[in-house]
């Protein structure tokens, strides 16, 4: 027995070894050996160590860096899982990694974040402190089929819990059913007005009560189908949060808002722009409340944070700063959308889509996103450059929100991409760069080749 | 100025990914040529008008909401819808949207529900999705037209007497991945398992549609031709990948 977790432990390190000195930074194959070894390896290890595990259609990764952030402020050990090592595999991985030889782990919290439809094979296993489910939207149909499957996947994984905080959102129709559903206490965040200048799109995912399926009415959206919902049928209705903010102004660097965290009103920054972004450091507020975590802790935390492994992540190249956004679905994109056009501030677009399995071989959903808006606001977008496995199809769907196709650049080489958007940005315009998910670590390898950048992600 | 008024049925309930790029090469492509498009919604609880529209678009939709559905067709909308068709109004119809105009649907488990029974159609379901890129040859009048889209649907469905299939399967699965057809036709509705964006990467049958619908309103009419390029390397990028 022992002698099964120290071999499957051994097994995970040296093969995560072995894979670092190749240049290759998976922890999927490592996670995948372990458990060959010792299937329930996880369970073992995740028994002493206090466990936040965030789910969720968007927001995970930023939510997860947030707590982190948070705990590292208020001086505690944790560790993280990589982003997007978001399955059984890598989330054993990232156990193993950090317990030692003996299962032992050294991190007094483990931040997680889990793909919401392996929340069911992960919740087994771990019995957590607090769960959060940041919200839920469709999100590659090929995948799922349908929305409530990610919702009964959740609720699966939540049972093993019993004794965990909930953190849900309260302006989410589809996450919040879950409050009642299972025994654990429950604690809520939302936004209570609706950002400024945020005009609500019409893509909602949920229109319908998931209790009655009555049409909902709203007293106020923020975006997609979140807001102030309430159900004419049967009453079910968003509850008001614990932890709020209200009084938001979007800037383009950095958000403003007053929060309340559970009584205690404080005016504050979030160091990362976009109204999504609010709903994530309120997330992760929550998480840390219910931790016990001190509030001038916690906002200090929101206020400091900067970035996440590709979401709204910053970095300075020869005096032009590069932002890369990860790009999935309609309902984020929109957001990205939203924060581009209403910032007035020029800027060089690269969207970048592939259909590989990881990106979800159904790219129809470029066709909900609104790029209109883009269009709308061209004169803010001088240069656009389209890349990926899709560009073309890309191309098109920037044709038919009315761009002219003559002036934009689409090209399959990542290399192209750079130095148009580099070599020949002589007013050092700021790039901002949406690439889908595998395209995102294709690009940052070309961007660290062509700069002999070592290792800038962690 | 010539018009075309565009119906876009069931927003809020059939409405799954890239749905809406359909509507928008509609309303492009008539207004690249000077024609007007009046695009309006049809959401559930809402009057549908039979003499009202040219052309009406139907999207496919979840499970969960097929309830909902089936309460607002239980009116006389289905009689309205049924009066549109026969007399001619063009429709596109796709995935949940197809198999609405069938007269009804069986769930694996053997459960059935009653659809609108205009077309001689009829649905069932199965645990295994048809997923992925395909393509189909459609009959276009002796000269086959190429279609690529992209199917995801887990409901096989069958032709009865007098539906022609849109096209014959060249890649992927179809109608019910067995006898080789896709989609149907009927009067002037064109039906499809092609979800999201098949107007926009193909816009010969876009404009098939929209000619259609011209000729009914106007009598002889011809579209004048429009630079494809983009459209043609979208389509050709599935095409090439699926040979
Ligand atoms: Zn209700």
């Amino acid at each position: 027995m022992k002698f099964k977790i120290f071999s499957a432990i051994i097994i995970a390190k040296a093969m995560t070894f072995l894979l670092r000195l190749s240049g290759s930074g998976g922890t999927s194959l490592p996670g995948k050996a372990a458990m060959a070894v010792k299937a329930d390896l996880l369970s073992y290890l995740s028994k002493d160590v206090r466990t936040i595990l965030i789910t969720g259609t968007n927001g995970k990764t930023t939510t997860a860096r947030i707590i982190s952030e948070i705990l590292r402020k208020s001086g505690k050990t944790y560790f993280e899982n990589k982003s997007g090592a978001n399955l059984i595999s890598g989330i054993t991985a990232a156990f193993a990694l950090n317990s030692t030889s003996f299962g032992k782990i050294k991190s007094e919290f483990a931040v997680i974040e889990c793909d919401e439809a392996a929340f069911k094979t992960v919740g087994k296993h771990i019995n957590a402190s607090i769960v959060v489910v940041t919200n839920l939207f469709r999100d590659q149909l090929d995948r799922y089929g349908e929305i409530t499957h990610a919702l009964n996947s959740i609720i699966d994984g939540i049972r093993s819990s019993p004794n965990a905080a909930l953190i849900l959102n309260s302006d989410d129709s589809l996450s919040y059913s879950i409050k009642g559903l299972v025994p654990n206490r429950t604690y809520l965040f939302g936004i209570n007005s609706p950002p400024y200048g945020l005009d609500a799109d019409f893509i909602s995912d949920a229109p319908y009560c998931i209790k009655c399926k009555s049409r909902y009415e709203y007293d106020f959206r923020t975006y997609a189908h979140l807001g102030g919902f309430r159900c004419p049928g049967c009453g079910y209705r968003r509850e008001s949060p614990d932890y709020s903010a209200d009084e938001i102004s979007l800037g383009s660097s950095f958000s403003e808002a007053l929060f309340s965290l559970k009584g205690d009103s404080i005016r504050a920054k979030v160091a990362i722009p976009g109204a999504y972004n609010i709903y994530n450091a309120l997330a992760a507020a929550a998480a840390a409340g219910e931790l016990g975590l001190r509030p001038e802790l916690i906002i200090d935390g929101i206020s400091t944070f900067r970035s996440g492994f590709g979401r709204m992540e910053v970095l300075d190249l020869e005096g032009i700063s590069i932002h890369m956004i990860l790009v999935k679905n309609p309902a984020g994109l929109n957001q990205v959308i939203n924060f581009l056009a209403n910032d007035p501030v020029r800027k060089i677009l690269v969207m970048i889509l592939n259909d590989r399995h990881a990106d979800g071989t159904d790219i129809s959903w470029i066709w909900d996103a609104n790029f209109e808006k883009i269009s709308a606001a061209a004169d803010i977008f001088p240069r656009i450059i389209l890349s990926g496995t899709r560009a073309v199809e890309l191309l098109l769907r920037f044709k038919y929100a009315g761009l002219d196709t003559a002036a934009i650049k689409t090209t399959g080489s990542y290399q192209d991409v750079i130095s148009e958007a580099m070599g020949q940005n002589t007013e050092r315009l700021p790039v901002y760069i949406l690439p889908t998910y595998t395209a995102m670590f294709d690009f940052r390898k070309a961007l660290s080749r062509k700069y002999k950048i070592k290792k800038f992600w962690k | 100025m010539d018009e075309l008024r565009i119906c876009h049925l069931y927003p809020d309930l059939l409405n799954l990914y890239g749905d809406r790029g359909n509507i928008c090469a509609l309303r492009n492509r008539l207004e690249w040529r000077g024609i007007r498009a009046i695009v309006s919604e049809v959401p559930s609880g809402t009057a549908f008008s039979a003499s009202g529209h040219d052309i009406v678009f139907i999207g496919g939709g979840q499970d969960f909401e097929q309830e909902v559905l089936l309460n607002d067709l239980s009116g006389e909308k289905t009689r309205l819808i049924k009066e549109a068709v026969e007399s001619g109004v063009v429709f596109l119809a796709i995935c949940g949207g197809y198999q609405l105009l069938g007269t009804h649907y069986t769930t694996h488990e053997g459960l059935q529900y009653d659809f609108t029974g205009i077309m001689d159609i009829h649905t069932i379901g199965d645990k295994k999705r048809m997923i992925g890129d395909y393509m189909f040859d459609m009959d276009n009048g002796g000269k086959p037209l190429r279609i690529a889209g992209f199917e995801n649907h887990s409901g096989k469905t069958y032709l009865g007497e007098g539906i022609r299939p849109l096209g014959k399967i060249i890649r992927g699965f179809g109608n019910n991945g067995a006898d080789g057809t896709e989609g149907a036709r009927y009067r002037n509705v064109f039906c499809s398992y092609s979800h999201g964006p098949l107007l926009p990467k193909n816009p010969s049958l876009c404009d098939i549609l929209l000619e259609t619908a011209l000729k009914r309103r106007y009598g002889d009419y011809s579209l004048s031709k429009l630079d494809d390029s983009i459209e043609q390397r979208a389509s050709e990028l599935i095409v090439k990948r699926l040979s």
